[in-house]
């Protein structure tokens, strides 16, 4: 028997050859492929192999490539409640990870995900170690911003597939507004927030009160004077608030009468026609805030 | 006139095939399946966390015709290719001047149109149940919601499931060709099944040899890219049926479209490497 008529070396032959057809194949529809792939993928919500792992691991590699990924999303957040209801911390962290990377587009996953990472998971923690009697203040301060953190980390990446969603700049605010008690840099996300097309109207009322509560009078009072004649005379802009405000910011600056801020008279619309589609605070807040 | 007959006989094989596939339990069980699970997604929205209702449903159908369309098109064309083997009739018919190619191209031509049933069968469901959503929510919303225009592009439905129909094709071609050297039908199906995941997730591998170092390991995750079509393209049920910022180009599509044939093509003509040296 000749050596190339081994059966060993002949099967060994064949799939070289479909190896080769494949690769030249491969490299012949390219130049096809690589265009329509750039839309496509623009289109996408990225998918990485840290997905898949935590998807193998429930067992729903088929139904994540097969575009039931939105509902498969859905059965684990009611999955990641009943972890959150174990107040299983570890797991509680892989389980809005998963979910968030199988669907990224509802912000809600990401706003209550960042939510109990950043406000319960404190509470489980200090609870471990002794509770809030037991525990020294200083422990407390950093538990509350390594979580912080790690909430901050996937609001950022909700930023990446939602850079316009005002919500979002609002949640990284009142974390570091109603955790951290950070008002410099809880004022910094409610300026961001209020910046935003969907912004609701008390997020740029927020940042004008952090800003007094700071003791920067004057750039409140500017910032207020601005808003007043920037907003849209509707019900929801409460004009009003504003402009009892800027009264006090004027006495507290003892501005002088002729300098006080004259606001235009215009009438009041019924239908908020401008009115973003929220502007009450979150439901799921977790402390009050400064409105 | 060699053509023309040549074209007679695949159509002949073809058309057994398909009447064969329809009259299985496994395919009309399925498409059953398929459409309870499409009409009945309205239920399954209240466990909807975050997308629209019509937006839900639509992924709900998309990924029911994608999920059970795979199943369908490889195990299918794996008991069509089969039971020609097991009932000997594939010997037969060998025998007459049926060249091993059309045959394969027969078989393939069949279960792609049992395909074209089911993708059919889906798309129009999911057309209706939309429409029908579509319209219980014009009418809570009332006339000012119908101002911008219609809210679903139903047109783009019938992309989504051509599309898929393509992606069957190179699969049914995929679990021939795989079928050209097992022997049994879980194997075929088995090993199917392993290609659909890598063809579906080749892309992820791309992504991540585009940040690697040169060396081996990049090398080789650049062969796989290359040696796997790449399905993730026909997944592109995001961009489609509703008003979206980054619309899909008739070009783009047409491009999948030609990149699927040109798969199915070359592993029909793979399976024909490895069929006309097996011995039946």
């Amino acid at each position: 028997m000749k050596l190339y008529e081994y059966p060993l070396l002949l099967r060994l032959s064949r799939i070289l050859t479909v190896v080769l057809a494949l690769l030249v194949l491969g490299l012949i529809t390219r130049p096809i492929e690589e265009p329509a792939w750039q839309v496509v993928k623009a289109g996408q919500p990225e998918m990485n192999l840290e997905a898949i792992e935590g998807a193998l691991g429930q067992g729903l590699v088929v139904g994540v490539l097969g575009g039931f990924r939105a509902i498969l999303a859905d059965f684990l957040w009611i999955r990641t409640n009943t972890i959150w209801e174990r107040r299983d911390r570890v797991k509680l962290d892989a389980m809005v990870r998963l979910v968030t990377t199988l669907d990224p587009r509802p912000e809600f996953f990401w706003i209550n995900g960042s939510r109990m990472i950043a406000y319960d998971v404190p509470n489980w923690r200090i609870r471990e170690e002794g509770g809030y009697d037991a525990v020294p203040e200083v422990r407390q301060q950093a538990i509350d911003l390594e979580q912080a953190e790690q909430a901050f980390d996937l609001v950022d990446q909700a930023l990446d597939f939602h850079p316009d969603e005002a919500k979002l700049y609002l949640e990284k605010g009142q974390i570091y507004l109603n955790r951290l008690k950070d008002d410099a840099n809880a004022a910094k996300w409610f300026l961001k927030a209020s910046q935003q097309d969907d912004a609701p109207y008390f997020a740029a009322r927020i940042y004008a009160e952090l800003l007094r509560k700071q003791g920067l009078n004057a750039e409140a009072y500017a910032f207020l004077k601005q808003l007043h004649t920037e907003l849209p005379n509707v019900p929801f802009a409460q004009k009003d608030i504003i402009l009892e405000r800027i009264r006090e910011l004027e006495n507290t600056l003892e501005i002088p009468f002729w300098k006080r801020f004259q606001a235009e008279r215009e009438p009041v619309l019924e239908t908020p026609h401008q009115a973003p589609a929220f502007d009450t605070p979150e439901p799921h807040d977790h402390e009050g805030h400064a409105h | 006139m060699k053509i023309l007959d040549s074209y007679t006989r695949i159509r002949l094989i073809a058309g057994t095939t398909f009447l064969e596939a329809v009259r299985q339990k496994f395919f009309n069980s399925l498409l059953l399946i398929s459409i309870a699970l499409v009409g009945s997604s309205t239920f399954f929205q209240q466990f909807d966390f975050g997308t629209g209702e019509l937006k839900f449903v639509t992924d709900f159908g998309f990924g029911a015709l994608f999920f059970f369309g795979s199943i369908l098109s490889i195990t299918a064309t794996t008991q069509l290719f089969f039971n020609e083997m097991e009932n000997r009739t594939a010997l037969t018919m060998l025998a007459k001047p049926v060249y091993k190619l059309e045959f394969l191209a027969g078989k393939f031509l069949g279960a792609h149109l049992l395909m074209l049933c089911f993708t059919l069968v889906i798309t129009l469901v999911l057309t209706a149940i939309l429409y029908w959503r579509e319209m219980v929510l014009l009418e809570h919303l009332g006339p000012e919601a119908t101002l911008d225009g219609p809210l679903i592009r139903y047109g783009d439905i019938f992309i989504f499931g051509f599309l898929q129909w393509i992606k069957f094709g190179i699969l049914a071609a995929i679990t021939l060709f795989v079928a050209s050297f097992s022997n049994t039908n879980l194997y075929t199906i088995v090993v199917s099944f392993f290609m659909l995941i890598i063809c579906q997730l080749q892309y992820i591998a791309r992504d991540a040899y585009s940040g690697m170092e040169a060396g081996w390991e990049r090398f080789l995750v650049q062969g796989l890219g290359l040696i796997f079509p790449n399905f993730q393209m026909f997944n592109i049920g995001d961009q489609l049926v509703f008003d979206v910022e980054k619309v899909i180009p008739a070009s783009a599509i047409l491009q999948i479209a030609v990149y699927g044939l040109i798969y199915t093509v070359a592993f029909i003509l793979l399976a024909q490497l490895n069929f006309r040296r097996r011995e039946i």
